[in-house]
């Protein structure tokens, strides 16, 4: 039997890892702030990272979304919060990833026993035509403390 | 020694506070002939002041029933035939100098007819609650009556008691019928008594009158203003009672309230069946591990 000589295995396996599927590795990538701890495990989310005080910052990624045109989920979004869950639409307004991608932010306020909460959530299509939602939320005060340090987050995703 | 003589007055004048006197005509004929009227009664307005002269309009007509009722006054042929009124009213004109029956066997008194008020609520079901609503409205009118109230599940109407089972029936042609409740309250001995309490107030008002404009000393005519303008409150309220009860005898009430109808549970929006999208909020987001 032939066995291949080290050269070649280090050629295969170089040629494996260019041939991989983009798929294999995470499709994005997000700095976590200084002033936030990213959290392990966290179920249905790909990265939750939050403030001692409460903000939370998180990245779901849909891998089966069915349709990846931003316009499309932006209107489910918008409905969904608005009619469904009681949000009230604050702002929209057109973003992009550091990667470059396009997408669309909406802000949304809401009120739970008479305290006001933010709720942000940016959606991008990945380049492998995965949703990327980014979601970041809490009390109102809390927000407005750290938005500078949300919104640098938010902004440094990359999309693979 | 004025309020005395005031009591007096009302001793003579009415005598009938004890026993209700019919107002109505055909009624009275059963009625012992009433006492020849005292000189100080008088029927016409008291020309004293202004503000007594419209307390002494007469109300026409005759007792309350639908228009195809209308009955003759059998007994008393000086007195004008009552025409039927477009809005009938309870009493019938005070009329002291009325002569009494000259028959020596006064013939018995037609039953007099009780004194309703219809009242109709119904239940409906149907498929456009706000074209139903306009469609009741419309026939409201149409039947002669008019809109009580209205409001997103019900309506009030009100129309003419010789309409109203009319009225009813085509209610009910609207939607499918789940309730329906029709009362017919009985007022007559209300308005009886309103009548005959009335008819004494304005005996009184008018002795007490008399004694005004014969009234010497200022105190006197103070007092006998007092009693005057006290038994007048009485009257109008009387009367306001009365015609209320006019209107609500010569006007059914009828009340619809709406039900949508439908026969399977409907969702207002179909919604996108993605769990990650049903999973978008703080409640999830902040419910951190």
């Amino acid at each position: 039997m032939r066995t291949l000589s080290s050269s070649a295995s280090i050629s295969l396996f170089a040629l494996a890892l260019t041939l991989a599927p983009a798929g294999c590795g995470p499709i994005f990538t997000l700095d976590t702030p200084s002033g936030m701890i990213e959290l392990k495990d966290q179920g249905s989310y790909a990265y939750r990272a939050m403030t001692p005080d409460g903000v939370v910052l998180g990245v779901r990624v849909i891998e089966d979304a069915g349709k990846t045109d931003v316009a499309f989920w932006v209107q489910a979004v918008t409905l969904h919060m608005k009619e469904l869950s009681g949000y009230a639409l604050l702002s929209s307004v057109d973003v992009t990833t550091a990667s470059g991608s396009a997408g669309k932010e909406l802000r949304f306020g809401h009120d739970e026993a008479g305290k006001p909460y933010v709720y942000v959530v940016r959606i991008f299509v990945a380049p492998k035509h995965q949703l990327v939602i980014v979601e970041a939320g809490g009390a109102k005060d809390e927000m407005e403390r750290n938005r500078p340090m949300v919104e640098a987050a938010m902004a440094s995703v990359k999309l693979r | 020694m004025v309020l005395a003589l005031v009591l007096a007055g009302c001793a003579s004048a009415g005598g009938s506070a004890a026993s209700p006197v019919m107002a109505s005509p055909d009624v009275a004929a059963a009625s012992p002939p009433p006492p020849p009227p005292s000189p100080s009664v008088v029927a016409s307005d008291v020309d004293y002041e202004a503000r007594l002269q419209f307390l002494d309009t007469p109300i026409a007509g005759g007792s309350v029933a639908p228009p195809t009722h209308a009955k003759q006054p059998p007994h008393a042929p000086g007195l004008p035939h009552a025409p039927v009124p477009a809005k009938p009213v309870l009493s019938a004109p005070a009329a002291p100098t009325e002569a009494p029956p000259t028959t020596a066997t006064p013939a018995p008194p037609p039953r007099r007819e009780s004194l309703l008020i219809y009242t109709a609520t119904l239940v409906l079901a149907v498929f456009q609650v706000d074209a139903s609503l306009t469609k009741i409205e419309e026939l409201s009118r149409s039947v002669g009556g008019y809109l009580a109230s209205r409001n997103d599940t019900s309506i009030v109407i009100r129309v003419p008691r010789a309409r109203f089972q009319e009225a009813l029936g085509e209610v009910a042609k609207i939607g499918d019928v789940l309730h329906r409740n029709v009362e017919a309250q009985d007022v007559s001995d209300q308005v009886v008594d309103l009548e005959a309490r009335l008819k004494n107030a304005r005996a009184v008002r008018d002795r007490i009158a008399q004694l005004l404009q014969g009234a010497t000393a200022t105190k006197d005519a103070l007092e006998i203003e007092k009693e005057l303008a006290r038994v007048m409150g009485e009257i109008e309220l009387m009367e306001g009672k009365l015609q209320l009860f006019a209107d609500k005898i010569a006007y059914s009430t009828v009340t619809v309230n709406f039900q949508a109808l439908h026969t399977s549970e409907v969702h207002a929006m179909a919604r996108l069946p993605f769990p990650w999208l049903q999973e978008l909020g703080l409640s999830t987001l902040l419910q951190v591990r």
